[in-house]
């Protein structure tokens, strides 16, 4: 193919992820140096508001009110704060303080060191949501596959059944998914039902960090295994059949079979599901909203959506999810070094 | 022909229900979208103002969970797609204060006598009628009649009571966790420390300015009177939001708590409360002696952007239709209703109680809402039993502080 075809049909792609890749990615990173907020000025406001039957409260208070122009319009501050939002967000003073205290080396200084850090909310953010990819992803991988050969060892009767109800956790909204789970292990619904039924004593599942982590991994799981499935369930059907038969004829056993000839041909697979995975997982949100509103668990994905409306702070939740955008690029750097590597090799 | 039937008599079903107001007579012509938190009574009203859509008229409703993240966006977008917005008074004041919202005074004025619009529906910042309210809400006292007569136990007036009372039940009536509350760490648990930390005396901000003043003595037995009041309560408690709080009272688990008097009338549903008629209502109990008690007033209402692209007339009309009177005749129940025609029942009882002791309105200064978040971030790790009081309380304030920095409310 000579370039100028080759340019005409890479055109399109480039220029769709100039527009929708590119462009907003600069826009939030020109936001995110910035600050931005309607100016305000105390000013003496009487409120008046019902309270029941009739009945109104008047209240006569200073409040921050708009700082209008000429035109009755409020003036919108918009000032240059380089990298302001982003010291902001790490919570660089008080990872500074927890330094400090570092210095007063008592037995159990690291443990305390680690919890200190932790505390502070992009830290401990950061946190859950490494544990929750070390978490999920071996368990996503292992589980898709185990599935992914039990359905390819089914008759063809049933396979399409099977992979319909495989799919189906997949294909759930994931906060529809999530608050499932959490309705299922309240004070006194269906899990907890089951147990006392089999003479367990009642477990508090929403009681600490512990069981409320263990149950957005489980979440996790069930959400994204059948990606793993269906992905390497198509791979198992590219098979290449005269190696298989090549090292039945050598009395290979089947753990023999699966470790040196199916395993090594869907490699690239494994590798594309973990790096999907772990690019889907550092975003975990669903879950965290669901369960745990950042006293037990938090994620970097929570913690941008709660700067954005809870603070409605624009700036600072550019500033969050660049942070974001940051910390997948160097998760996979790994992953992407390895398949590059294959590729050279290949 | 078989399939029709069915069809045709739920139709008819269905315009039978849409037409117990009379019908929607309004003048102009345009699109009016709506946004708004969902529950019973927001339906209800919705319901009404879809009634206008016809000839050049089209409204269509939007009602989510997610409402107030929308309408912060809606608000500050260059032009809101939407004509009217449902506020509280934990809501309007930043958008007030911003300049966001659009004057109703005209309005009122001109459709006053056509809507019996009463001034106890009108919110109004100096002379400016912002709002139109419709509902007051508050959490206050639930109780189960049966088990508290039983056990010989009056109803808890106070938080030192409730607390005997819960040591009592668990002692002699066997239920181990007594106590239910909105104790969901975030939005939930910050709203009871509001509740408690005003009916305990406490101030947020140092008078007339948005200087944090909630890291005091007060604040810290606030936080003492809460960690107590957990551990009469399901060690879930933490992470059970106001649904499930709801639910364990409709499941008969527990016998006591705090709770929105808009989940009232779920409690006499047979459909979902296994305690229909079993429970019984109450002011909020006190928190110290002598105190208020220890709950918010909150408004319900809906005002008009000042960036809507629309009619901002069209879109009051509709809001008016959506909160006629016929509306609150045929929906009496599902909400404590700011017009004179509704009837209060057994559900109102509790706001009431606590309105006529003086329960303060939930405050409205923009900055409220920033140190509620800052609040509801912190808190939780001190009742979790994982940091102090001080240092919560010291943590929140710093967040606090940034937040109204970035906002240009703090110097």
């Amino acid at each position: 193919m000579n370039r100028r075809s080759f340019a005409g049909f890479v055109a399109p792609s480039v220029l769709a992820m100039l527009l929708l890749i590119l462009l907003p990615l600069l826009g939030t990173a020109w936001l995110s140096l910035h600050e931005s907020y309607v100016k305000t000025e105390l000013a003496e406001v009487q409120t008046s508001v019902p309270l029941f039957g009739g009945m109104s409260r008047v209240e006569v208070r200073r409040v921050p009110q708009a700082v209008r122009d000429a035109a009755g319009i409020p003036v919108r501050v918009w000032n240059f704060v380089g990298l302001d939002n982003y010291a902001n967000v790490l919570s660089l003073d008080r990872l500074r303080q927890a330094l400090v205290t570092l210095s007063d080396a008592t037995p159990g200084w690291g443990w305390q060191f680690y919890r200190d850090v932790t505390s502070i909310e992009f830290w401990g953010a950061l946190e859950f949501s490494l544990l929750y990819i070390a978490a999920t992803t071996p368990c996503v991988l292992l589980l898709g596959f185990a599935i992914a050969l039990a359905v390819d060892a089914t008759s063809r009767r049933v396979r399409g059944a099977l992979i319909f109800a495989s799919l189906l956790p997949f294909i759930i909204t994931p906060v529809v998914g999530a608050l499932s789970i959490y309705w299922l292990f309240l004070d006194n619904a269906v899990v907890n039902a089951a147990l006392q039924g089999l003479g367990f004593a009642k477990f508090y599942f929403l009681s600490g960090a512990v069981p409320i982590r263990a149950l957005i991994v489980l979440y996790g799981v069930w959400h994204a295994t059948p990606f793993a499935f269906v992905v390497l369930y198509a791979g198992l059907q590219t098979l290449p059949q005269d190696a298989l038969e090549a090292a039945l004829v050598d009395g290979a056993t089947a753990w023999q079979r699966l470790r040196f000839v199916i395993v090594p041909h869907l490699a690239p697979l494994f590798a594309f599901v973990g790096l999907i995975h772990v690019m889907d997982a550092y975003r975990v949100f669903e879950p965290v909203l669901v369960f745990g509103s950042n006293l037990y668990a938090n994620s970097l994905q929570y913690m941008t959506y709660r700067i954005l409306n809870s603070e409605d702070n624009y700036s600072k939740a550019a500033a969050a999810s660049l942070l974001t955008v940051l910390g997948i690029v160097v998760l996979l750097i790994p992953i992407l070094r390895r398949l590059w590597r294959e590729r050279q090799a290949a | 022909m078989k399939r029709l039937l069915p069809m045709a008599a739920g139709l008819v079903a269905l315009l039978g229900a849409a037409s117990a107001y009379a019908a929607c007579s309004i003048s102009g012509s345009g699109d009016v979208s709506t946004l708004s938190n969902a529950f019973p009574v927001l339906e209800a009203i919705a319901g009404a103002m879809r009634e206008c859509t016809g000839g050049p008229v089209k409204v269509t409703t939007k009602l989510t969970t997610e409402n107030s993240a929308e309408t912060t966006q809606a608000l500050k977008a260059a032009k809101s797609p939407y004509g009217l917005v449902a506020l509280t008074n934990g809501t309007i004041t930043p958008a007030q204060a911003a300049g966001q919202l659009r004057p109703l005074n005209d309005f009122v004025a001109k459709y006053k006598a056509k809507y019996n619009i009463e001034d106890g529906m009108l919110i109004k910042f100096g002379n400016d009628v912002m709002a139109i309210a419709f509902q007051v809400n508050a959490q206050h006292l639930f109780y189960r009649k049966d088990i508290l007569d039983a056990a010989g136990i009056a109803p808890p007036a106070s938080y030192d009571e409730m607390l005997a009372a819960a040591e009592k039940l668990k002692a002699t009536a066997g239920i181990e966790f007594p106590i239910s509350g909105t104790y969901k760490s975030g939005w939930n648990l910050a709203e009871e420390f509001v509740n408690n930390y005003l009916g305990m005396g406490g101030a947020f901000f140092k008078d007339g300015t948005a200087e944090p003043a909630f890291n005091n003595a007060l604040a810290i037995k606030t936080l003492d009177v809460m960690k107590r009041l957990v551990g009469y309560m399901s060690p879930n408690a933490l992470a059970l939001d106001t649904g499930a709080s709801a639910q364990q009272f409709m499941q008969g688990q527990v016998a006591m708590g705090n709770m929105w008097a808009s989940r009232a009338a779920n409690m006499d549903d047979p459909a979902q409360s296994k305690v229909v008629g079993k429970i019984a209502f109450a002011a909020a109990p006190i928190i110290t002696p002598g105190g208020k008690p220890a709950t918010t007033l909150w408004w319900d209402g809906w005002a008009i952007p000042k960036n809507f692209d629309g009619d901002p007339e069209l879109a009051f009309q509709v809001m008016m239709e959506g909160l006629k009177e016929d509306v609150v005749r045929a929906n009496n129940d599902v909400a404590i209703w700011t017009r004179s025609v509704y009837k209060p029942g057994r559900f109102a009882i509790g706001t009431a109680a606590s309105a006529r002791a003086g329960a303060p309105p939930y405050p409205m200064v923009p900055q409220q809402s920033l140190a509620h978040d800052a609040i509801g971030e912190h808190i939780g790790a001190f009742l979790a039993g994982q940091a102090s009081a001080e240092k919560v309380l010291a943590d929140a304030t710093a967040s606090y502080i940034a937040a109204a920095k970035a906002k240009g409310l703090l110097k």
